[in-house]
C-alpha cells in the first residue's frame, strides 16, 4: 500500500534566520587559517563542516559545548594541574569545533615524520656507540658533552632494532604562508594521545551528523599499534609478551593517561614499588600469586627517577636494579633512558643535518629557522631582536622558562637579555610564527584562535604515525600559549580524504 | 594481576557496598520513624550507633538531632564512613585501576559522586530524602550489575565479591544489632508495636518481602533472626554473604589459608541456634561475628595483598 506523505507544516519565509552563524564575520586577519581560506571561502576540505555550521543557531553550538563538557565531566576525562603546592585535577578542554587537515597534505606530512624520527633514532644510537658524526664534526661533540640528556651510563648500549626513541610527539605549527614546521621533538615521556582518543569520542558523542558527511580517518587503532610495538622490544621470544606500563604515580599530571593506555592495551598499571629486580636480572611485578616476569616496560617517568642505583638516588618512584637489567637485555623499555639527548632544543637545531648524514634525504618537514645563543653572531641576532623572538631554554616542556617577545613586556625582555648573556649554552631562539587559527567557539561567538598539532609516531620494529594528532589551542585571544596548564584547550582532529566518494 | 591493584578494587568493593547500604539505612529509618506514634519512635541516634559513628559525630559541633545526624551520616566528609566519603573512596579506588574496569562503570560511579558531591554540603530535608536515597542506592545497584555483566570474571572481579560481600555481612549484622536493641525486652509500652520495629529490621536489609517468601509465617525474632543471619539463599544474609566469599576464594590462587579464615566463621554461624539468641546473648554473639569477619579480612590481606612480605 502507498501511503501518502504528509508534508510537515514549512515557514512563510525561506530566508536564513538571523541568529544562525554568519562565517563573513569570521576574520583570521594576517594569519593562515585552518578552516576559512582566502576571501572568507572554506578550503575544499572543509566545505561541509562550514555548511554545516553556517546552518546552526549559535544557541545550538554553545548547547553543544555544553554537552561535550559534561561529557567529559562525567567520563572523567582530567588534567592534573600543580597550583599553589596543591594537585588540581582539571576537566579536559575541548573546542567542539574540529580542526581538518587534507588526507593528500597528511601522507606527506606522515613521511616527513617518519624519516625525522628515523634519523633520530640513527642519531641516538650513533652517540652511544661510534659517535662517527661526532667525530665528522657534523654535530659539534660539546653539544653532547654538554648536554644534561647524554647519560654516560648508556654508552654501548644496544637496545633491539637499533632504536631508543619508541614514541615521538612532534609538535607542528603553521606559518602564515601555509609552510608547516617541526617546532619541536618530545621524545622523553611525550603526553596527549589519550586527549586525542577521547576527543574523538566526544566528538562522535556530540557531533554525530557531521561524520556521516566527511571520510575521515580513524585515530582509534593507537592502542592496539602501541601495543604491537612494545610487543617488538620483547627479549624473549614468546607469543605474549607481558607488558607493563610504569607510572610514577596518582599524583602524576598525565597520570590520566598512563591509566588509559594501560586499560586499552589490556597492560598492567605498575608503580616503581610494585617491581623488584631479582639476582637473575629480570624484572618481576608483585602479583596475587606472586613474583611474575615483565618483558617490556612502558615507562612514563623521567629517566632521573628511574632507577635509585644509577641516577637519583632519592627516587621513590623508580625500581632499583631497573637499569641494569634493561642493559643486560633482560626487558624492554621504552622509551630507553638517554634518548632525551636527541630532545634538546640546541640538538634540534642540527636536525636538518642530522638527517641528511644518515640517510642522505632533505627533510620533508623543514625546521623553524633556530638561533644558537652559544654561537656569537647568533647571539648577536637574537639580543637585537628580542621582541620579535621566541627564546627557549634547551631542555625544559610544557612551555615553562619561555619569552615571547611579541607578547613580552620590557623587564621581560631585559630579563631574558640577561639570562641569555649568562647562560647562553642554555638558549636558543626562534623567530616568532604567524601560528595559523582556526575557528573557536568563545563564549557566545565563533573566533579565530591559534593553534599547534602534536603526532604522535612508533618505531620498533616498523613504523606507526597516529591520523592526525592531538590539536591544542590558545583559548585566549592573540595567545600562542597552548599548553593546557596554561590556558590552552584542544580540538578533535579530521584527516579528510576530499576524494573519497 | 598486581597484588596493590587487588587491594584497590577489593576496597572499591567495600565502599560501594557502604554507600549503598548507609543510603538504606538512612531511608527505612525515616520511614521507621514515619511508621510510628511519636513516643515509640526510634531516636535518630540509633543511625549513629549502627555505623559506630557516635564519637566522630560528638565530635563535631551541633545537637544531635534529625537534620545534623542526617547531614553527618550523608554529606559530612570528616566522618569516615558518611555516604561521601564512601563514595570519595570508591571513585578514587576505581580512578586508580581504571586501567581494568569497564569504562562505563567508571563513567557511572563518577557521576554518581558528582551528583552526591554537589549535594553533599546541604541538608537532606524530608521532601527530598527519598529521591536522594534512592538515586544512590540504584545507582550502586547499577554499577554492581555492570560489573556482573560486562566484566570479565577473573581475579579483579573476584575480589570486589569479595569486598562487596565481606562488607555487607559486616553491615548485616551492624543493622541487626542496632534494630533489635530496644526489642528483646519485654518493655510495656512498645510491645503493640514489636511486630512493626522487627518488620522494620528486616526493611533495613530488604529483607521483609524475601522474608515473607520464604518463611510464610508471621514474623517471630528467631525466624528473623534465622534468615538473616543463616539463609544461604536471601543475599544480604550472612551466611549467603560468606558462602559468596567462599566461591570467589577458591578461584583465586593460593587461596588455602584465606579459605579457612572464612569456612570457620561459616561453619560456626551454621551450627548456632538463634532461639537461644535471647536479650544480651544477641549482642554478645553479634560482636563475636564481627570480631571474626575483622579476622575474614585479615586473612584475605595476608593471603593476597602482601606478597613477598
Amino acid at each position: 500500500m502507498v501511503q501518502a506523505k504528509i508534508k510537515s507544516p514549512q515557514p512563510y519565509s525561506r530566508v536564513r534566520p538571523r541568529s544562525t552563524i554568519d562565517w563573513s564575520q569570521y576574520h583570521p586577519g594576517e594569519f593562515y587559517d585552518e578552516i576559512i581560506g582566502k576571501a572568507g571561502r572554506a578550503r575544499p576540505a572543509t566545505r561541509s563542516l562550514v555548511e554545516f555550521i553556517r546552518k546552526q543557531t549559535i544557541k545550538h553550538l554553545v548547547s553543544r559545548q555544553q554537552a561535550a563538557d559534561l561529557a567529559i565531566q562525567e567520563m572523567g576525562i582530567t588534567f592534573t594541574v600543580y597550583s599553589e603546592g596543591q594537585n588540581i585535577d582539571r576537566s579536559w578542554p575541548l573546542d567542539i569545533i574540529p580542526r581538518i587537515i587534507p588526507l593528500q597534505e597528511w601522507r606527506v606530512l606522515e613521511q616527513g615524520l617518519i624519516q625525522r624520527l628515523t634519523a633520530l633514532n640513527m642519531f641516538i644510537d650513533d652517540v652511544y656507540n661510534k659517535q662517527q658524526i661526532l667525530k665528522d664534526k657534523v654535530v659539534p661533540e660539546e653539544i653532547i658533552a654538554s648536554s644534561p640528556d647524554f647519560l654516560k651510563q648508556c654508552l654501548g648500549a644496544k637496545p633491539r632494532h637499533g632504536v631508543w626513541a619508541h614514541i615521538c610527539g612532534s609538535d607542528l605549527v603553521r606559518d602564515s604562508d601555509g609552510t608547516v614546521f617541526v617546532l619541536e621533538d618530545n621524545l622523553r615521556v611525550p603526553s596527549g594521545v589519550s586527549y586525542m582518543l577521547e576527543n574523538r569520542a566526544i566528538s562522535k558523542r556530540v557531533l554525530p551528523q557531521l561524520f556521516d558527511r566527511n571520510s575521515i580517518q580513524p585515530v582509534a587503532d593507537y592502542p592496539s599499534q602501541l601495543f604491537d610495538m612494545l610487543a617488538s622490544l620483547s627479549p624473549r621470544a614468546v607469543k605474549h609478551p607481558e607488558i607493563v606500563v610504569m607510572t610514577p604515580g596518582v599524583f602524576n599530571s598525565a597520570y590520566f593517561e598512563h591509566a588509559y593506555l594501560a586499560q586499552r592495551m589490556g597492560a598492567e598499571l605498575v608503580e616503581g614499588a610494585d617491581m623488584v629486580v631479582g639476582s637473575d636480572d629480570r624484572v618481576y611485578m608483585k602479583t596475587i600469586r606472586g613474583l611474575s616476569p615483565i618483558d617490556v616496560i612502558y615507562r612514563r617517568i623521567n629517566d632521573d627517577f628511574l632507577d635509585p642505583e644509577v641516577f637519583r638516588p632519592d627516587s621513590a618512584l623508580g625500581t632499583p636494579g631497573l637499569f641494569r637489567a634493561w642493559r643486560k637485555g633482560k626487558v624492554g623499555l621504552a622509551n630507553a633512558p638517554g634518548a632525551g639527548v636527541a630532545d634538546d632544543k640546541v640538538v634540534y637545531t642540527f636536525v636538518p643535518a642530522i638527517i641528511k648524514y644518515y640517510l642522505d634525504q632533505d627533510p620533508i618537514i623543514p625546521n623553524v629557522p633556530s638561533y644558537l645563543c652559544v654561537n656569537e653572531k647568533h647571539r648577536k641576532y637574537v639580543l637585537e631582536n628580542l621582541a620579535n623572538m621566541v627564546v627557549k631554554p634547551a631542555n625544559e616542556s610544557g612551555g615553562y622558562g619561555m619569552l615571547i617577545g611579541p607578547a613580552a613586556s620590557k623587564k621581560e625582555l631585559a630579563m631574558f637579555a640577561g639570562l641569555i648573556k649568562k647562560n647562553p649554552r642554555n638558549y636558543m631562539a626562534q623567530p616568532a610564527l604567524k601560528l595559523s587559527t582556526a575557528p573557536t567557539l568563545c563564549g557566545n561567538s565563533i573566533e579565530p584562535r591559534h593553534l599547534d598539532l602534536r603526532p604522535f609516531i612508533l618505531q620498533g620494529k616498523n613504523h606507526y604515525v597516529t591520523a592526525g594528532g592531538l590539536t591544542r589551542v590558545a583559548l585566549r585571544k592573540g595567545s600562542l600559549v597552548v599548553n593546557s596548564s596554561q590556558g590552552g584547550g584542544s580540538k578533535d582532529t579530521w584527516i579528510v580524504d576530499t576524494e573519497a566518494g | 594481576m598486581l597484588a596493590r591493584t587487588a587491594e584497590r578494587v577489593y576496597w572499591l568493593g567495600r565502599f560501594l557496598e557502604r554507600a549503598e547500604n548507609t543510603a538504606r539505612l538512612i531511608l527505612v529509618r525515616h520511614h521507621a520513624i514515619l511508621d510510628l506514634p511519636r513516643e515509640v519512635q526510634p531516636g535518630w541516634d540509633l543511625l549513629l550507633q549502627v555505623l559506630g559513628a557516635e564519637q566522630d559525630f560528638a565530635a563535631l559541633p551541633g545537637a544531635a538531632n534529625e537534620k545534623n545526624i542526617i547531614s553527618f551520616v550523608f554529606g559530612e566528609r570528616e566522618n569516615p564512613s558518611s555516604i561521601i566519603s564512601s563514595l570519595t573512596s570508591a571513585r578514587e579506588n576505581m580512578r586508580t585501576t581504571r586501567e581494568i574496569m569497564p569504562s562505563e562503570t567508571w563513567e557511572r560511579i563518577n557521576s554518581l559522586y558528582l551528583s552526591v558531591a554537589r549535594r553533599s554540603n546541604k541538608d537532606l530535608p524530608r521532601g527530598v530524602r527519598h529521591s536522594v536515597l534512592n538515586n544512590i542506592i540504584q545507582s550502586c545497584q547499577q554499577i554492581t550489575g555492570m560489573l556482573a555483566g560486562t566484566m570479565n570474571q577473573d581475579a579483579a572481579y573476584q575480589f570486589i565479591r569479595m569486598g562487596r560481600n565481606l562488607e555487607r555481612a559486616d553491615m548485616s549484622t551492624r543493622i541487626i544489632d542496632a534494630a533489635s536493641a530496644g526489642l528483646m525486652g519485654n518493655l510495656e509500652d512498645i510491645s503493640p508495636y514489636r511486630n512493626v520495629l522487627w518488620i522494620s529490621v528486616l526493611q533495613s536489609l530488604s529483607a521483609y518481602q524475601m522474608y515473607r517468601l520464604n518463611v510464610q509465617r508471621n514474623v517471630s525474632p528467631q525466624d528473623v533472626l534465622e534468615f538473616l543471619f543463616q539463609s544461604h539463599i536471601f543475599p544480604r544474609a550472612v551466611a549467603h554473604c560468606l558462602g559468596e566469599i567462599e566461591h570467589s576464594m577458591k578461584l583465586l590462587p593460593e587461596h588455602k589459608p584465606a579459605l579457612a579464615a572464612a569456612e570457620k566463621v561459616l561453619k560456626k554461624l551454621s551450627s548456632t541456634d538463634c532461639g537461644e539468641l535471647v536479650d544480651s546473648e544477641l549482642h554478645g554473639f553479634i560482636d563475636d561475628l564481627q570480631l571474626q569477619l575483622v579476622d575474614v579480612h585479615a586473612a584475605i590481606v595476608d593471603t593476597w595483598f602482601t606478597p613477598g612480605e
